[in-house]
């Protein structure tokens, strides 16, 4: 090889950034030594351009291309030799350059008619659409499409432009349809002003949408719980703090069952050994277990034994009690009840003529004296306006005694505490008091409800869950309440006292039903009766999974496994006062060494959220539902 | 070697750097693919810069086989950093199914592109000779031009023309333009083996004098050989840049727009 082909006499330089190369090389003829200008014109029509010096023109052929020609310039100082002009080709570099170009429009002229696309109806294709909605986002995305969630979306570039430089949150548009107890943009929806610290949080930075049909909800590790809480830890059997000193049981049950009597003692009892379940699973349904192992209702579990307790505690609305005199108008009381006066005369005139003798020597019932505000055993002092009551029913039947019963509660509740109350059977008691005589009443009241005997009034609950009993229950826990009066507070925690006394009360319901105190709305305490069975959830953010820790263990001793009963343990008592969180369990508590024996390292997972929730009680808003109501509507 | 394992370092310890911010994003509860995604674009930027380099030869921008290093490293980092932005997983999505797609294709032709960068300029060294590229038409043209000369005088000197007549059966159609260009570039033996054919087939059929012809013929023929090699790798090691240059503009072009996309529906 030469060493010295490529000197500058040999050799012509070539440009690298050249634009264009000679036509006739492309087609692999002798490419001419000028090649093409820059423009893309041939510049090989002529060997060189001559040069003047001094009156005469010089060839400039270079001596790569073969040194000056020996015929030279033409006077006129044109280049003797001439060829056709070639089409001169684009380097390699230039079709590098305008295919990156073509790509560079081919992008944008996609990204630009997919943006098209995405103002009409089917979007086929979308240079912004990321598709792969979860199911039920798809669903109710339908309509709006992307902008249900992205404002900007469909708006044009001027929108865009400014979505750039504005902060906005996604998550404003997730809590439109979910709901949760706190604060949704706050870690764990916690209440701020406990932890006024909490972090700030979106619902994508775990939640991530477009990832397919089922949601990708990122499990929390345990490294991500320990950058916020204080209390940092290797794994659940590692470091997790012990559970509660009386976990689980930190909450006192709505429903005051004792299981060690029951089991203990009424269950080995022959008398009731028969209705004894064979074990919990007897009571508690494994159907529906999950947080807890609900039991089943009253009729099935609790009704062969205390069905009967219900209907025997009456409410004692009014009683004829002792008057030390008679203030009674007879001829009124006559003519009110349409009494024949033949037949009443002796009876009538025989009490007018003696010295006044009460038929009743008893004391007038709880709730009159509430009502009517009385000294309960002051004859005196009540006789008037409980004479006149009676007057007023002679007359008018129930209607005195609604009347009287609106004053506290309204028409409504009146109404219903005195629902299936006969006005008849009201006048007809009041007419025989009226008179001072007990009430006969035609036959005696086998089927419950109320009822008027002898002097008094009352209710007699018909079933589990009726409603009369239950409305005067809250009714009385109401009074007690709301009184600034002492003597009209006195009588309504009598009231109060006597309906919600377990053998006495009516139906028996506080023998069972908790009475608990909370905070009504103004902040005030007020007692309500726990009518329902409440599963603690004192700790919103744990979860046990009783179902699947059951299928593992067995249905046979799985409860009893964690559950184990304290024979000591006081628990009734802990139903005599209002504070639910003055408690004591019939079960020993449970300890994280029970849990830890099973979920450890190289056993099964204890990721956190294995037990634990995240959102506070996470749900829907309630107009959710007018969301399917339009879908549906707009189908044919 | 040393240097690429200067740059195989580096780039090992800023995609570590990456990796440890997003996972300490991801303890945050944080959006970890935004700082993946700006690193990769960061990534990306440098690595489009190489093309720039060669534009501006003038610069004191380093030597060329450093930037070169760079962007090979810078490659691989690239990859990496994608499959940390995006997860190993297809995309869904229109746009991010074609952006993916284009880069997967960059990549891939940027591997290949790697491969023919280091293995065929050997080739050429191999080879003996050094032919620039652009020259190339010039030289085949000479070559076909001497060898037509010596057929012509070779026919008017010994009177004979065979010679001419089995160059313008066979010969002539090798020395028009480059030939064997994929047995070139499978590093095949076929030209030689052909030329080789052509000139001993005919060899028993000339005399003394048109033998000496012959020979310079093949001489030609072997040069002429050689040029077509040249021809062949050169074209390979430029040629891959027209696919990988212009799908990378295409990423850019892609990147931009979703950088859009995501400051507009997730800022």
């Amino acid at each position: 090889m030469d060493e010295n082909s490529f000197a500058h006499d040999k050799s012509p330089y070539e440009r690298p950034d050249a634009p264009f190369r000679c036509g006739r090389g492309v087609f692999w003829k002798k490419p001419c030594h000028q090649g093409p200008y820059v423009d893309g014109r041939c510049g090989g029509t002529s060997e060189c351009t001559p040069l003047l010096k001094g009156d005469r023109w010089q060839c400039k052929r270079p001596n790569s291309a073969g040194g000056p020609c020996a015929d030279g310039p033409t006077p006129q100082g044109e280049c003797s030799f001439h060829r056709l002009p070639c089409s001169p080709w684009p380097t390699l570099r230039v079709i590098r350059g305008r295919l990156a170009l073509l790509a560079i429009i081919s992008i944008a002229a996609l990204v630009g008619t997919s943006q098209a696309f995405d103002q009409i109806e089917s979007r086929f294709f979308s240079s912004s659409d990321a598709r792969h909605l979860t199911k039920a986002h798809k669903n109710f995305s339908e309509e709006k499409g992307c902008s249900t969630c992205h404002v900007a979306h469909g708006k044009g570039p001027v929108e865009w432009a400014k979505a750039i430089f504005t902060k906005t949150n996604l998550s404003d548009n997730c809590v439109n349809c979910h709901a949760f107890a706190g604060p949704s943009s706050k870690a764990h929806n916690g209440d701020t002003n406990k932890y006024p610290n909490l972090q700030d949080t979106q619902c994508h930075m775990c939640h991530q949408e477009h990832k397919g049909d089922q949601l990708n909800s990122n499990l929390l590790t345990s490294k991500q719980c320990n950058f916020c809480h204080k209390t940092k830890f290797e794994s659940f059997s590692n470091g997790h703090p012990e559970f509660p000193e009386k976990y689980p049981y930190l909450q006192r049950n709505t429903i005051n069952f004792d299981h060690v009597t029951h089991l203990r003692k009424y269950f080995e009892d022959s008398k009731h050994s028969d209705n004894a379940p064979e074990k919990c699973t007897g009571c508690h349904l494994l159907t529906l277990a999950g947080r807890a192992v609900r039991s089943d209702g009253f009729d099935v579990i609790c009704g062969k034994c205390h069905s009967k307790d219900i209907a025997k505690n009456k409410l004692n609305l009014l009683r004829l009690p002792e008057f030390n005199e008679n203030r009674m108008d007879e001829k009124a009381v006559l003519q009110a009840c349409n009494i024949e006066t033949e037949n009443m005369q002796v009876k009538i005139k025989k009490s007018t003529e003696e010295d006044f003798l009460s038929v009743s020597t008893d004391v007038v019932t709880k709730v009159s004296a509430y009502l009517l505000n009385l000294e309960e055993n002051d004859p005196d002092a009540y006789g008037q306006k409980l004479q006149d009551l009676i007057m007023a029913m002679t007359e008018e039947g129930t209607a005195p005694m609604a009347d009287l019963i609106e004053q506290f509660s309204g028409k409504s509740q009146a109404d219903k505490l005195l629902a299936g109350l006969n006005p008849e059977v009201l006048k007809r008691a009041a007419c025989a008091w009226a008179l001072n005589l007990e009430y006969e009443p035609p036959a005696a009241a086998k089927y419950g409800g109320w009822f008027a005997d002898l002097i008094d009034v009352g209710y007699a609950p018909l079933e589990h869950g009726d409603p009369v009993a239950k409305n005067w229950i809250e009714f009385a826990l109401a009074a007690a309440s709301n009184q600034d009066d002492d003597i009209r507070l006195k009588n309504a925690v009598a009231m109060r006292d006597q309906i919600l006394s377990p053998k006495k009360g009516v139906g028996a319901c506080a023998k069972c039903h908790a009475v608990t105190a909370h905070k009504n709305g103004n902040g005030k305490d007020e007692l309500l009766m726990e009518w329902k069975i409440k599963w603690p959830r004192e700790k919103p953010y744990v979860y046990y999974a009783h179902d699947k820790h059951i299928n593992i263990l067995g249905i046979a001793d799985s409860c009893a496994n964690c559950h184990v009963i304290d024979n000591k343990a006081d628990y009734s008592s802990s139903f005599k006062n209002f504070d639910a969180t003055q408690f004591t369990s019939n079960f020993k508590p449970i300890e994280r060494g029970l849990c830890v024996q099973c979920h450890s390292e190289d056993q099964i997972s204890q990721e956190c959220q294995l037990c634990h929730i995240y959102h506070l009680n996470s749900g829907f808003k309630s107009d959710m539902t007018a969301v399917k109501t339009i879908i549906h509507k707009k189908e044919p | 070697m040393g240097k690429i394992w200067g740059f195989g370092i580096t780039a090992a310890v800023f995609f570590s750097v990456v990796w440890l911010w997003t996972r300490q994003i991801e303890n945050e509860l944080g959006v970890s693919s935004i700082i993946s995604g700006w690193a990769l674009f960061a990534i990306l930027v440098s690595l489009a810069l190489y093309n720039l380099r060669k534009r501006l030869p003038f610069l004191p921008l380093a030597s060329s086989s450093r930037w070169f290093l760079f962007h090979t490293v810078g490659g691989f980092l690239a990859v990496s950093l994608f499959w940390l932005h995006t997860g190993i997983s297809w995309p869904a999505g229109f746009y991010n199914q074609v952006l993916a797609l284009i880069f997967y294709a960059v990549s891939l032709s940027g591997v290949i592109g790697l491969i023919i960068e280091k293995v065929y300029p050997r080739f050429l060294t191999q080879s003996g000779d050094e032919y620039i590229y652009e020259r190339i038409p010039s030289h085949i043209a000479e070559i076909r031009k001497k060898a037509e000369d010596l057929v012509i005088e070779c026919t008017e000197k010994t009177g004979s023309d065979t010679l001419a007549q089995h160059y313008m059966d066979t010969l002539h159609w090798f020395f028009q333009r480059p030939r064997f260009f994929m047995n070139h570039v499978l590093r095949g033996q076929g030209a030689q083996i052909w030329v080789q054919q052509q000139c001993s087939l005919l060899e028993r059929y000339l005399n003394v004098q048109e033998q000496t012809y012959l020979n310079q013929i093949f001489a030609l023929a072997d040069t002429k050989r050689k040029i077509d090699l040249h021809y062949s790798v050169q074209t390979l090691l430029k040629g891959w840049l027209l696919v990988h240059v212009p799908l990378s503009a295409a990423v850019m072009a892609l990147v931009v727009w979703h950088m859009i996309v995501i400051q507009v529906y997730f800022q």
